[in-house]
């Protein structure tokens, strides 16, 4: 046992001395060598972006992979940490955890609004807390519940409701998934096996002939109605398509959500000029006023 | 008795009455009189442009207030927004003038003098004469050394909150009524009397083109700035945060200057001219009793034999040393334990 221990010492010593070894290269010999091999790189890399005289080389790396970068903020009490983007003069201070839950994201990305200039930016908004079939599926007849819950991007589990008092609008980390009928069960309407579906075709797509391909996209969108909801359908004092006080919102922040300043902005959304209504403190002509300014 | 703790119910009420007035005052803070916030206030308002690029449209309520535009009113910077949706909305011009009068001069506030002191310095577009400079885009425009600068106070609170000292806030409520203001008007100030970023920003701000390869190859620059000041004392405290070091503007613009008339090296005129960089290092902060050779240091040495020789050879002698030492001996210590673990299995044997 004696004679095994000592030889369990020493073989450990040999390892460490090995790692020591290792070590010492890397910052001696190593870092030489790697940094010649470096300019030598940069040298090449220096003289061809010159010749390309500032075309920079569009790949898929560098536009996709390397544009999610963070950028750090030292304010000396805290570390502002967000998201870089180039050219934004604005702080973001805050982090869109993905949608682990949704496969219609899987396809369509985060920012899937995008045909009509009108609405686009404000359908994107929606899309931060409220999941694709809120608006995209339309449950008719028995399937029809009016139910809606809440779930976790991160998680993908139904979840209490995130509003909170100090919690800014939007600030969720949490979508609003419709329940509905199916299978003579009251469950999600993103069940499991829909998503399983998905995943599998994503998975085997490539493998797949066309009629196969449409086939597949055929009963993924099954759901998936002609017709979207309308802002209307929520933004409005009676009949909204939404539960909004049953999804935890104050009063306070319904009243907001079906007041004049939201419906009406939407129902004039065309030929909307800034009314005086949406420069709250001031009075009529003060407001006329600013306008004219 | 009873009174007594009327008395203190009292205070309780007025304290907290004291608190939530104090805390109205701050969120009251925003300009947002267009109410723009009512969809701005969304983190998920954006949409992808056509170039790919995403444009986010949301703008962080509580950092903006706590930002040094947090009284600029949202249409101050963007005038010819006055529709929705919003049509051909132009880039912002920084050079505006806005509806904040400036103290001392009762003048609308406006960035133009900035745009002055930028076309006399070396990252001006147009040269001496008048004409535009080779590459012209690759010299920088407002937001490409700016974001929206958030207040700094002078001090930090065991690095956890700023230091804003309620003693110095009680002797400005003896003048002053309106806490919004006294607020603003402590973190403007406290916010100026040292860098609104720090070394290692704005390092990173000066590297965006500094440390481009394709730039510096365009314009013939020596070094790559960035990495190799990193490679100096005053780059590694910078890299662990010492606020007590000089960063790139300290080194770069002449004292009392703005940091936006940057001059060039060769400029008689400019503090990085070789006989007046001794000026910088001089200042009373950092080293007010440097001989004149001390401005001689290499403060940009790259591991390069052609354009830092003595750093180069310094650096590789101290490396070959290093490793040439301490490689052999731990070569020596691990043939010595193998040559313990073999004799070992001799003895078990015998």
């Amino acid at each position: 046992m004696k004679a095994f221990l000592t030889k369990l010492y020493i073989v450990s010593f040999m390892v460490l001395t090995l790692f020591f070894m290792v070590l010492t290269w890397n910052l001696t010999f190593g870092k030489l060598i790697e940094e010649q091999s470096r300019r030598k790189s940069d040298d090449q890399a220096d003289s061809l972006k010159a010749l390309a005289d500032g075309k920079e080389e569009q790949s898929f790396k560098k536009i996709i992979l390397e544009g999610d970068e963070k950028v750090k903020h030292y304010l000396g009490y805290r570390v502002l940490e967000e998201m870089k983007l180039e050219g934004h003069f604005h702080h973001i201070d805050y982090e869109m955890e993905p949608d682990n839950r949704s496969t219609c994201v899987e396809c369509h990305g985060d920012i899937p609004h995008d045909a009509k200039k009108e609405i686009r930016a404000f359908g994107n908004m929606h899309s931060a807390f409220i999941a694709c079939e809120t608006c995209h599926v339309r449950l008719e007849g028995d399937q029809k519940t009016g139910a809606f819950k809440w779930y976790g991007r991160k998680t993908g589990e139904i979840i209490p409701s995130p509003i909170k008092e100090d919690l800014a609008p939007g600030f969720y980390h949490a979508k609003i998934i419709p329940f509905g009928v199916i299978d003579g069960k009251l469950q999600r309407i993103d069940t499991q096996s829909q998503i399983d579906f998905a995943r599998e075709y994503q998975k085997s797509e490539k493998t797949l002939s066309d009629p196969q391909k449409a086939k597949a996209k055929k009963i993924i969108h099954k759901f998936v109605a002609e017709k979207a909801y309308v802002c209307e359908d929520c933004h409005r004092g009676k009949d909204s398509l939404l539960p909004f006080e049953n999804l935890g919102y104050s009063k306070k922040r319904v009243d907001l959500l079906v007041s004049s300043e939201v419906v009406g902005m939407i129902r004039d959304y065309t030929k909307f000029f800034v009314p005086e209504m949406l420069h709250p403190g001031l009075s009529e002509t003060e407001a006329k006023k600013l306008e004219k300014q | 008795m009873r009174c007594k703790k009327l008395l203190k119910y009292a205070a309780g009420i007025s304290a907290f009455v004291w608190v939530a007035v104090l805390f109205i005052f701050c969120e009251a803070r925003a300009a947002d009189i267009g109410n723009c916030l009512l969809c701005h206030k969304y983190p998920g308002l954006s949409r992808i442009d056509e170039n790919g690029d995403l444009k986010l449209l949301f703008i962080n309520e509580s950092v903006f207030n706590n930002s040094v535009h947090a009284n600029v009113k949202c249409e101050g910077c963007h005038p010819d927004i006055k529709k929705i949706p919003h049509e051909n909305v132009r880039k912002v011009d920084c050079m505006l003038e806005c509806h904040i009068i400036e103290p001392s001069s009762e003048k609308k506030f406006s960035h133009k003098d900035v745009e002055t002191f930028l076309s006399r310095s070396v990252h001006s577009k147009i040269d001496k004469e008048g004409k535009p400079k080779k590459y012209p885009e690759d010299y920088p425009d407002c937001k490409d050394c700016h974001d929206n600068p958030l207040y700094r106070p002078l001090s930090f609170f065991k690095k956890v909150r700023p230091g804003i000292s309620e003693i110095v806030l009680g002797r400005c409520r003896v003048c002053h009524k309106k806490d919004e203001f006294i607020f603003r008007f402590y973190n403007h100030i406290t916010t100026r009397l040292h860098a609104i970023r720090s070394p290692k920003n704005i390092a990173e701000v000066c590297a965006k083109c500094h440390e481009d390869p394709a730039l510096v190859a365009r314009h013939g620059l020596s070094r790559k700035a960035v990495s190799s000041y990193a490679e100096t004392f005053h780059g590694k405290a910078a890299n662990y945060l010492s606020e007590g070091i000089p960063d790139c503007l300290n080194c770069h613009v002449n004292i009392g200057e703005s940091v936006h008339q940057m001059l060039s090296h060769k400029n008689p005129e400019s503090i990085t001219f070789k006989d007046n960089k001794i000026k910088s290092c001089r200042m009373i902060d950092c080293h007010p009793h440097a001989s004149a050779k001390l401005a001689k240091y290499d403060v940009h040495p790259e591991f390069d034999k052609e354009k830092s020789p003595m750093e180069y050879y310094f650096t590789a002698f101290f490396l070959i040393l290093t490793g040439g030492t301490l490689l052999p001996l731990a070569g020596i210590m691990f043939l010595d334990l193998g040559r313990r673990l073999f004799s070992r299995k001799k003895e078990d044997k015998e």
